[in-house]
């Protein structure tokens, strides 16, 4: 009788113990997701592969690039958020390849693909000693502007490996709704 | 014998079971992580360059089923439109084919630089120079069809740091013949 009791607790208190651990365990996506390195504007993030420092993030209104020498203007429902990042390359050659802007209700958005003509735009290679600047492109709702998390990993699947996860910081809004600050046409033929 | 006898021995069986499985596992758990991870460790070791194979100046090495030698290591110097303090760098390689399933033995070639610390440059493709008709490069010549007996001229081009020029190594590694790879010493070496 006395076994039986024992048993049946012993029994119970491994189903408590399994219980607790599904709870409390992270989720098998978390397990074999990116590894986050975080840090903020202005701030050089060290991931495994590579290095990216977020200078600055412009937004505009319209965006003026050039294709194949022909001048052509981009324009937008909400915004155009432009970031300038300094990349560097740490024990090897490497290039980086995807970035996304993700906003503070959560909605994350992808580089745009408006502008896979221009220069100066993901993917960079970055070789060991040489830092590159690239441009980052988003096109947003302006809601979606302030306090958002910048998202750069080397590829899409980057499981097990670093991401950046770079924090912009708040944006003041300014009375048409835009982020204060926005410019009207962000010519992107001008160097970084 | 009585069914107390009975019942008493085979607890006595359990019993010795019991310890001789416990002991098992300390063979069986291990044994168990060797043969899960057999596979991921063949990747780890054919995926990546590990184990360098120093080749002396001027000498002629067996690899992937044909004869590398380094003949050129040079900068060239003076080039606009790059970023401040490179250097493209070229290196020249002569290879003598044996076997020429090269589409089989060259799968993944790989050249590359290294400097003293350990770092690893790749070909660039922000730099380009004209070459000679009959130079290739390591990935081109491998659909070149070359047979048995031809000699290739290889040339890859680099973009380093002007400050690890001098103490950079090139070395080339083949699917074939990882994790092992060529590391070409310098004449100066």
């Amino acid at each position: 009788m006395m076994r039986k009791t024992a048993n049946i607790v012993l029994l119970l208190v491994a189903v408590a113990f399994c219980y607790g651990l599904q709870l409390s365990k992270p989720h098998y996506g978390d397990l074999i997701g990116p590894i986050p390195t975080r840090g903020r504007t202005g701030e050089t993030i060290v991931g495994r592969n590579f290095e990216a420092r977020a200078e600055k993030v412009v937004f505009a209104r319209n965006l003026k690039a050039d294709r194949y020498g022909e001048t052509k203007i981009l324009t937008t429902g909400g915004v155009w958020a432009v970031v300038t990042v300094e990349f560097a390359a740490r024990a090897q050659s490497t290039s980086v390849a995807v970035a996304s802007w993700r906003g503070p209700t959560g909605l994350a958005y992808d580089q745009t693909e408006r502008m896979s003509f221009a220069d100066g735009l993901l993917p960079v290679t970055i070789d060991p000693g040489l830092p590159k600047k690239a441009r980052l492109v988003f096109e947003l709702r302006p809601d979606e502007v302030s306090n958002a998390i910048l998202l750069i990993s080397e590829k899409l699947m980057s499981a097990l490996d670093s991401q950046a996860e770079i924090s912009l910081g708040p944006v003041a809004t300014a009375s048409d709704s835009l982020p204060a600050g926005t410019v009207d046409t962000l010519d992107l033929t001008q160097p970084m | 014998m009585t069914a107390r006898d009975l019942v008493q021995q085979s607890g006595l069986g359990e019993r010795k079971w019991r310890r001789r499985s416990l002991w098992a596992l300390l063979l069986l758990i291990p044994l168990t992580l060797a043969v899960e991870a057999y596979d991921s460790i063949k990747a780890l070791l054919a995926d990546n360059d590990l184990f360098a194979r120093r080749v002396a100046w001027g000498q002629s090495v067996h690899f992937g089923g044909s004869d590398w030698k380094l003949t050129n290591l040079r900068g060239a110097f003076g080039m606009a439109n790059l970023p401040p303090d490179s250097v493209p760098v070229l290196a020249d390689f002569s290879v003598k084919v044996g076997d020429p399933d090269l589409q089989k033995l060259w799968l993944g070639c790989k050249v590359m630089l290294i400097d003293a610390a350990g770092r690893r440059w790749s070909p660039t493709s922000a730099v380009t120079l004209k070459a000679p008709a009959d130079v290739q490069t390591c990935t081109s010549a491998i659909f070149s069809g070359a047979k048995s007996g031809d000699t290739l001229n290889l040339r890859e081009t680099f973009l380093v740091p002007k400050d690890v020029a001098k103490s950079i190594r090139p070395a080339v590694g083949l699917a074939s013949e990882r994790p092992h790879f060529l590391l070409f010493q310098l004449e100066r070496d």
